[in-house]
């Protein structure tokens, strides 16, 4: 029996909606619900997390997401200038460092600066300083090829232009070059902010004083401290999607915004 | 076409002994050239033999290897120029336009105007909104280059050139990358501008242009001058074989015949 295209395309699309509803009526009914209300959903629970989880919790996260931001930019941009720099030894240099922190990962890094570097250089400040130089390293290796892209992404005519004009180098750079880069450059930011973001989540692995929590810390300390299953963790990975989406919303509106005149 | 175009301050250019190489690759084998302030100077021949990198060599876009060329009253080869100073007075109007696509039309006009010249904000508007006028785009200022069409992109380019009051103009192949119904209006601007008495520089394919705006025609092949003259003498009467080959593929490219 021949059908035509469309009948084809109508019958494939039912069979997707079937396949797909039926899934989610099987997990439906063989979820045991008043166990996966009370492992995940107990919120009412966790009222001994708070405050705490909030103005110490979310605070730090994101205390060490921003310093650690900054610390990685300043690095990232000096590394993107390196390895477009003409002196060899700088791309030497720049090269190596960011295969190697873009190459293992964070979590060996984050250890190496929590006991490593403190027995090796007989330093003794307090755990989340290791942490935010941990995660601004390996965020600067990230950063400064998303850099080194994006300033190299605007055509070398636009250097050209600006200087037959009189602009000196650095006029031209500051004024039509990195402008021109900060637009190609924001979405991939963007998720290297998130990615941070959730990344202050391996704090807890150098141990730190109650002050010092992070969410994280807070969601897995939870779960033993209050009788609510997971649901300490749910909470933490919920304040997380606070602190991600509207930055995501953000970048998508400056994007639109800018689109016209990215051509 | 606009005949009462004011006069320009015009400088003149002199290049002697110009190489210029990329590696092995000898590009430029030894230009002399002379401009006088005021003329129109058209640089012609096969793609390849060298004139875009001599046009960018006069603002040290490409830095030559040995040679002088003296702009107006800057050595542009002396290591001790000032080149920010010096190409100030030389516009250089590009191939792909390069404006810049994040400024709008009267941006592009201003930018260099405050941020190299330091004129006030408003003086520098009213220098752009005239120069865009003269290349008939006075309404356009408040668009964005990529909402324009080709010609117009490249007149803003030619208004932004003229923004900073130039003393020398150079044009690298300013219609080559233009639509067909576009160049017309591109090239009428640049009549006007050599009328007005702009000393002019410029890389054409464009021989009928060359053979009625330019007071001279230099025709390069292999980075050498093989021939200049007045622009009816090269175009229409050459005395060199590799002219005569040149301009007989350009002006009748149906009627080449592939020979070796």
């Amino acid at each position: 029996m021949a059908m035509t295209t469309r009948q084809r395309a109508r019958l494939s699309k039912t069979i997707q909606i079937v396949v797909f509803v039926a899934v989610i009526l099987l997990l439906l009914f063989s979820l045991d619900w008043e166990k996966a209300r009370y492992a995940f959903f107990s919120f009412e629970k966790l009222g001994p997390m708070f405050p705490d989880l909030i103005i110490i919790g979310l605070r730090n996260t994101l205390f060490y997401t921003v310093i650690s931001f900054a610390f990685g930019l300043v690095l990232g941009l000096l590394l993107a200038l390196m390895k477009m720099a003409s002196f060899a030894p700088y791309r030497w240099f720049a090269t190596g460092f960011i295969e190697f922190f873009r190459g293992i990962p964070a979590i060996l890094v984050l250890l190496a600066f929590g006991f490593g570097i403190p027995q090796a250089f007989g330093t003794s400040w307090p755990q989340p300083v290791n942490v935010m130089l941990a995660l601004g390293l390996v965020s600067s290796a990230y950063i400064a090829e998303t850099l080194r892209a994006g300033l190299q992404a605007v055509p070398k005519g636009q250097t050209e232009a600006a200087r037959s004009l009189g602009m000196p180098a650095w006029r031209a750079m500051v004024t039509i070059v990195i402008p021109q880069a900060f637009k190609i450059v924001l979405p991939p930011m963007t998720n290297e902010v998130i990615l941070l973001t959730k990344d202050t989540s391996l704090a807890f692995i150098l141990g730190a004083s109650i002050a010092q929590y992070e969410m994280t810390k807070f969601g897995r300390d939870g779960i033993t401290a209050i009788d609510a299953g997971l649901t300490p963790l749910v909470m933490a990975g919920l304040l997380y999607l606070i602190i991600t989406i509207p930055l995501s919303l953000v970048a998508r509106k400056f994007e639109s915004r800018s689109a016209r005149t990215k051509r | 076409m606009n005949t009462n175009t004011s006069t320009f301050k015009a400088s003149g250019v002199s290049i002697t002994g110009l190489h210029k190489s990329y590696g092995d690759n000898e590009v430029l084998k030894g230009i002399d050239l002379e401009v006088k302030p005021g003329e129109v100077v058209c640089l012609i021949g096969p793609s390849g033999s060298g004139k875009s990198t001599l046009l960018r060599c006069v603002n040290i876009l490409e830095q030559p290897n040995a040679g002088t060329i003296h702009v107006g009253g800057f050595e542009a080869t002396d290591p001790e120029v000032d080149l920010d100073k010096m190409r100030r007075t030389v516009g250089m109007v590009f191939q792909q336009f390069n404006l810049f696509p994040h400024l709008t039309v009267t941006q592009n006009c201003t930018v260099a105007q405050t941020k190299v010249l330091k004129r006030p904000a408003a003086e520098a508007k009213e220098i752009a909104h005239k120069n865009l006028t003269r290349v008939g785009l006075g309404d356009f200022g408040e668009r964005y280059p990529d909402e324009l069409s080709g010609g117009q992109q490249q007149r803003v380019a030619i208004a932004r050139a003229l923004s900073m009051d130039p003393t020398l103009m150079l044009f690298d192949e300013p219609t080559s990358a233009l639509d067909p119904e576009t160049v017309g209006e591109v090239l009428s601007i640049m009549r006007s501008l050599a009328k007005g008495g702009m000393t002019m520089l410029v890389v054409t394919h464009e021989m009928s242009f060359a053979k009625e705006v330019a007071d001279r025609v230099v025709f390069m092949d292999g980075g050498v001058v093989v021939e200049e003259g007045r622009a009816k003498d090269v175009i229409g009467n050459p005395q060199q074989t590799r002219t005569q080959d040149f301009l007989k593929r350009v002006l009748d490219p149906t009627h080449v015949e592939i020979s070796d």
